[in-house]
């Protein structure tokens, strides 16, 4: 799977002052689990680790079926393309940091959309009354917003795209190691469809 | 067949299904962790430079008795934020259980905090454990401890010195009986 190298937005990045590199060299991986048919995506690029691995809308709906949520917040939630999302600081001596309202999908509409951070899904679930032992546990397995990491940290959690089962997008993702911004995509990830593959 | 139909509704068959699924989705998640924790090595904890006082708290553990932090003032202590829900703070709790064994004649103590579920959801995942965690797991029912520490993510873990004061974090799980996690504790140990 090849890492689109955004020259344009390094460029731009340039102009504006900002220092935006694209990924080099970077390893990426897709694999699809042979026993449940769940897809993931795999990024490692100079000490930096991203997976994503597609949640199928009955598993989000069942995971927060048992935590509280009424049925019909649950098939609120399960309308979105969701994925266990993990990033991981493997080895960058300083601090890494990131915030995915920096992170950017493009359907294959070609529309450039931002992902529904946990902040906004909470604030919805305030709104529709939701209990908060439930909106607990939804604060807390989404993934942070926000997150800066020494070497050896990760965190893993859901992120959630605007899009119906089984679209298919680009992912660019961004993140920063000493005041530079480091950026790149993964293309085609799919979201999962409404039943498993297997 | 039919009897089964009659005792539950399609509705209600659909919605044991979802339940099941997500007790399915979180213990299928582990291998989501695994993809990438086997390709880290790095098993340290991070030195926290200005090594702040630690909020303390006042929480009930699993036999309802109350465990205060700041009594453990003296002691080297690991407090760590998880929930069962959570696949790599299901993966860690061994290590902290064998830390635990490792360091058990040592000034050093264990708080685990879960973050709002209940004791039998607790039980329920610890009786799943090779090893029945013998460390205090205490209850955070309404996240407020939680909140006054600075947790991002579940897993968080802080290593405090014995003035109380958080010297060291871990973002994410780790093996905590690991050599090179257990030198640090041993060095905080070690200091005056």
């Amino acid at each position: 799977m090849p890492v689109k190298q955004s020259l344009t937005s390094t460029i731009f990045g340039f102009i504006l002052g900002l220092s935006i590199i694209a990924a080099d060299a970077a390893e990426t991986k897709h694999e699809v689990n042979p026993e449940t048919g769940v897809q993931s995506w795999e990024f490692h690029d100079q000490g930096v680790a991203f997976t994503i691995m597609q949640i199928t809308p009955d598993q989000a709906r069942g995971f927060f079926l048992a935590r509280g949520f009424d049925r019909q917040a649950v098939d609120y939630y399960a309308s979105y393309c969701v994925f266990m999302t993990i990033v991981r600081n493997e080895a960058v001596p300083e601090s890494l940091s990131y915030n995915l309202a920096d992170w950017r999908f493009y359907g294959k509409d070609g529309k450039t959309r931002k992902l529904k951070l946990k902040e906004d899904w909470l604030k919805e679930w305030r709104k529709r009354k939701v209990t908060e032992p439930a909106i607990i546990a939804f604060e807390w397995s989404q993934h942070p917003s926000t997150q800066t990491f020494e070497v050896g940290d990760w965190n893993q959690g859901m992120t959630t795209y605007a899009l119906p089962p089984e679209s298919l997008f680009d992912l660019k993702f961004r993140w920063k190691v000493n005041g530079v911004i480091h950026e790149a995509m993964l293309k085609d990830v799919q979201c999962a469809g409404t039943t498993p593959a297997h | 067949m039919k009897r089964c139909s009659k005792m539950f509704s399609v509705p209600a068959l659909r919605l044991l299904t979802s339940v099941f699924t997500g007790c399915l989705v979180v213990l299928m998640l582990p291998a989501t962790q695994g993809l990438a924790a086997e390709k880290t090595p790095v098993q340290a904890l991070i030195e926290v430079a200005a090594r702040p006082q630690a909020p303390d708290f006042l929480l009930e553990d699993v036999d309802g008795k109350k465990r205060r932090l700041s009594d453990l003032r003296g002691k080297v202590v690991l407090v760590n934020f998880w929930a069962t829900w959570c696949p790599p703070c299901r993966h860690e709790m061994p290590s902290i259980e064998r830390l635990s064994h490792i360091l058990k004649d040592a000034d050093f103590a264990i708080l685990a905090v879960n973050v709002a579920e209940n004791l039998e959801t607790v039980f329920s995942f610890t009786g799943t454990l090779d090893s029945t965690p013998t460390f205090p797991i205490v209850f955070d029912t309404d996240s407020r401890v939680l909140k006054a520490w600075p947790v991002r993510g579940l897993p968080t873990t802080f290593i405090l010195d014995k003035q109380g004061r958080v010297a060291y974090r871990a973002v994410g799980g780790r093996e905590f009986d690991d050599p090179a996690i257990l030198a640090q504790i041993r060095g905080l140990m070690e200091a005056r």
